[in-house]
């Protein structure tokens, strides 16, 4: 094991980061939090995070981005809304949790090979890229860019589903993709 | 048979026991029925009974009736502490026709059910105290309370906002109140302020015509730079001495136009100004601050040319056209008599030099928070401005929570207010400077009406909450953004890590103590105090303004650290308080005082120093030793002394003694 430094300096907070937090939808209350931890114990998917939904509420109003955008919990969210509806303070801890992990593809910190990650990233290439999501494709990106054994493994399961017409080889589009396009970069404030 | 009349003494005593069981607070711990049956055979005891609650309504009827029905002469009742109910059963004998004090009451709950786990053990100690009670109660004679005249006028020690508030609600209901205050002016710690928590109001503003009020009103005498020196007396009839230190100026004809100050030989302020905390400079001859009430210079004998060299030209005197000043002044000695003394003396900030970690007066951007309220306020030593010693602006702050407070190494309670006067200085020091700022706490503590909501305030403000002690203020730079500033370490507790801040000024919330002076104020007073030293109320719950001794009140800080709205209720209450013994107009004597058998009276004179409350006297002619019993606490003590056993003590007479001693020591 190796022994480094654990104590946070100031120079590894980054305001900007904790600016970007408040501006997103559903950061702007972000600052009301009183880390009660109502949120974390409502969140039956915390036993298994690095940081609570709590921490990462308080770590990203602080702007410690690093540690934020490296962490399991944004990915292991589940976005069932349980802390957001326990919060004493109403903050939009979901909302916040969708924005990190945007965030956290947009810059690529987020944990490699972790299965979440690399498919909502997938996910999201495929629906810029054709308007539509092929499952066939989706699955074996996953797998491939996460663990390709499990994909060997997988693969009789794969071959059923095609066979019994579940999964196409084909990919699937929409007609224009050029509209999608447009609409997805609306959204995106483009 | 005629119960209330000394003759009665002598009849053949007619006892009626009574046993409580306070719910189960008696019952549960001892064997009621079992202590009922032991009495019922006692000598002399006609009626034995148990009874749930005593001191109810029915309690205290079967009490009379049985009086009445059994011509008891002799009541005893054991349940709880005297201090809570010897007046009710006492005033249920008189109901009865009875004198109020053929009757003793044991203490069963307090001394034994809540003290002991031993149920037999416990019955066996009950029956022993209330056989000691039933054979001493035998003794007992008629006595009657006596009843004096209440002085009217009160006197109140302190001038903040407690003291003002109380003096102010005594003067309105038409009590001539004398008001002392030790500094220059009235005001107290609210005078400091720029700003109060959780409004925001300008503390001047809500202050200062309260002081002008006390000023002018017509009931008030205002004696400011005085202090108590003397008191003797009792609830009612309180002697007291007061000393005026002079001020050099005459506050009768002084208007406060500031020409002296002027016209000083010192052009320029040169002494540290005592009310900015030393962040300001004075002259000898100053205005404590532009507010001070009375709004009248003063002259510091310490720090003047005249009182230093005798050399001075006095240009001061010269310049007051209204021949104010006098550097003949005196001390002036006043004797008052009152009725009631308030004392709101307030309290002290924790003296954070104490504090090895932090570094005040070490590194010059450490201050405490009463220097930044001074940095704050507009009429401050920097005119509103939050600048570091050096001139800068700080661009970062770093206050920090319980600085002498919850600390077993300094003080251990909460001091109740800085957790939100710190809130409120983050909010006026990002107000002023944009600084980024750092609160490290504890626990945030934000208990009062619209506390919390201030700290909603505060939250989105943007101000970096981190919970964790700070552990060192030090200026050691690890790494280039530390360079030239003061880092603070704290574990994040919340974050989960260690942080260090560096910062261009800390601000050190310390905690509020009582007053060095304490101790010796309380023993002027005669007076208790707490363990931590806030002088102790009667009752924490029940009397938390009233004190052990009668006609003596307690209002703000001096009992306990509390923010301005519980100062100013609590001062309201004990002007209520003194109001309600004032207008009874007597005060009715516990009868329990002390008195000299003439006939054997040798005229030693041994008991007359030794009299704690000056009550014993000399008779010149008869040659003998005489106690005023309004003045006599009947604490004994020359009952003890007197070497021919001539002075005995009602209710404390030896057969009354020496038989409730057999009572406790020949039980089976
Ligand atoms: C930094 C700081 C900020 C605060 N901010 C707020 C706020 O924003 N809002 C709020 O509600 N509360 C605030 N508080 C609390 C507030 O100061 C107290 O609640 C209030 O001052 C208590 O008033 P007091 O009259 O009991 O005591 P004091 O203000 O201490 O007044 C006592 C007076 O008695 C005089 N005195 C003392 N001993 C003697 C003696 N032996 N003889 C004659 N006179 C004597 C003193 O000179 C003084 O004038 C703050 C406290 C601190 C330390
Ligand atoms: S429940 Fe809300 S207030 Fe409590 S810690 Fe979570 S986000 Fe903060
Ligand atoms: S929304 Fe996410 S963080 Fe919130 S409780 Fe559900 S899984 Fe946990
Ligand atoms: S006597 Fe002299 S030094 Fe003293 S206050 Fe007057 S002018 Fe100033
Ligand atoms: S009020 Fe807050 S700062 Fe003051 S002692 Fe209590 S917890 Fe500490």
């Amino acid at each position: 094991m190796r022994i480094e430094e654990k104590v946070k300096r100031e120079s590894r907070r980054d305001p900007e980061f904790a600016r970007w937090v408040r501006s997103v939808a559903g950061g702007e209350d972000i600052r009301r939090c009183i880390q009660c931890g109502a949120c974390s114990s409502a969140c039956q998917l915390s036993s298994y995070m690095d940081y609570t939904p709590r921490r990462i509420i308080n770590l990203a109003r602080e702007g410690f981005k690093k540690e934020v955008l490296g962490s399991f919990t944004i990915w292991l969210c589940a976005s069932c809304y349980a802390c957001r509806a326990q919060c004493p303070k109403e903050i939009k801890i979901t909302d916040i949790m969708y924005a990190l992990k945007r965030r956290a593809i947009r810059e690529g910190t987020y944990p490699a090979r972790f299965p979440t990650a690399v498919m909502a990233k997938e996910f999201a290439n495929m629906i810029f890229s054709r308007g539509r999501v092929t499952e066939n494709y989706l699955v074996t990106m996953l797998f491939l860019k996460t663990n390709w054994f499990k994909f060997l493994g997988m693969s009789r399961l794969g071959l059923g589903l095609l066979r019994a017409g579940r999964m196409s080889f084909f990919p699937d589009s929409v007609k224009n993709r050029s509209e999608i396009k447009t609409i997805l970069n609306a959204v995106d404030g483009k | 048979m005629n119960l209330n009349d000394k003759i009665s003494d002598k009849a053949p005593a007619r006892i009626g026991f009574y046993i409580c069981h306070c719910g189960t607070n008696i019952a549960g711990a001892l064997d009621v029925p079992a202590v009922r049956d032991y009495v019922a055979k006692m000598p002399g005891v006609i009626v034995a009974r148990d009874y749930k609650y005593m001191c109810s309504d029915p309690g205290q009827e079967l009490l009379g009736k049985d009086i009445t029905e059994h011509k008891l002469n002799r009541i005893v009742v054991a349940s709880c502490s005297p201090l809570l109910h010897e007046n009710t059963f006492r005033k249920a004998l008189e109901k009865a026709g009875l004198n109020p004090f053929y009757f003793q009451m044991v203490n069963i709950r307090e001394h034994v059910a809540w003290v002991h786990t031993d149920k037999p053990g416990a019955t066996r100690k009950a029956k022993d105290l209330c056989s000691a009670a039933v054979r001493r109660v035998k003794f007992h004679k008629f006595l009657e309370k006596k009843k004096v005249p209440y002085h009217p006028d009160v006197l109140v020690v302190g001038a903040g906002i407690a003291g003002i508030q109380a003096a102010l609600t005594m003067a309105n209901a038409g009590k001539k109140v004398y008001l002392v205050e030790r500094e220059p002016s009235i005001g107290g710690h609210m005078a400091m302020f720029d700003k109060t928590f959780p409004t925001l109001d300008c503390a001047a503003c809500i202050l200062t015509p309260k002081m002008s009020a006390v000023k002018s009103h017509p009931n008030i005498t205002l004696w400011t730079y005085s202090e108590v020196a003397k008191t003797e007396g009792s609830a009612g009839n309180f002697k007291v001495t007061v000393k005026r230190k002079p001020r050099y100026v005459k506050e009768e004809l002084c208007v406060g136009c500031n020409d002296c100050i002027d016209n000083c030989v010192f052009k320029e302020p040169k002494f540290a100004d005592e009310f900015n905390m030393g962040l300001g400079k004075r002259k000898p001859v100053y205005m404590p601050f532009p507010q001070a009430t009375p709004h009248v210079a003063l002259i510091d004998a310490e720090t003047c040319l005249h009182f230093k060299t005798g050399k001075c030209k006095q240009s001061c005197a010269e310049a007051c056209d209204r021949k104010a000043i006098d550097f003949n002044q005196k001390e002036e000695i006043k004797e008052i008599q009152v009725g009631t003394l308030l004392l709101a003396t307030g309290f002290e900030v924790f003296d954070a030099a104490k504090d090895p970690y932090y570094g005040y007066g070490v590194h010059p951007g450490v201050y405490t928070s009463l220097e930044i309220e001074r940095l704050v306020n507009a009429s401050g030593p920097t005119n509103g401005e939050i600048v570091l010693r050096d001139g800068r602006k700080p661009k970062s702050v770093g206050i920090i929570h319980c600085v002498g407070s919850r600390d077993a190494k300094t003080n251990k309670w909460c001091s109740r207010v800085c957790c939100m006067y710190s809130l409120k200085l983050a909010h006026l020091i990002k107000e002023h400077t944009g600084a980024e700022v750092y609160n490290f706490y504890i626990d945030m503590r934000t208990p009062g009406k619209m506390y919390e909501e201030f700290y909603d305030r505060l939250l989105e403000e943007g101000v970096h909450f981190v919970r964790g002690r700070v552990s060192e203020v030090s200026d050691f730079a690890m790494s280039p953004e530390e360079e030239g500033k003061l880092i603070l370490r704290a574990e994040d507790t919340l974050a989960g890590f260690v942080r260090r801040v560096p910062v261009d000024m800390v601000v050190l919330s310390t905690g509020l103590t009582p007053k060095k002076d304490s101790q010796t104020v309380a023993r002027l007073f005669n007076i208790g105090r707490s363990p931590e030293g806030f002088f102790q109320e009667r009752h924490p719950k029940l009397a938390p303004v009233n004190t052990f001794t009668d006609g003596i009140f307690i209002a703000g800080c001096c009992q306990g650290p509390k923010d301005i709205p519980d100062t100013v209720a609590q001062a309201g209450a004990a002007a209520a308080e003194a109001l309600a013994l004032i207008d009874k107009a007597y005060i009715e004597l516990e009868p329990d005082t002390a008195f000299v058998v003439e006939d054997t009276c040798s005229g030693c004179k041994s008991c007359v120093p030794l009299c704690p409350y000056t009550a014993v006297s000399f008779d010149e002619v008869k040659k003998k030793a005489v106690i005023n019993e309004t003045l006599c606490k009947g604490c004994g003590t020359c009952v003890a002394a007197c070497p021919s056993g001539s002075i005995k003590q009602n209710l404390f007479e030896d057969e009354q003694i020496f038989s409730e001693i057999e009572g406790v020591l020949t039980n089976d």
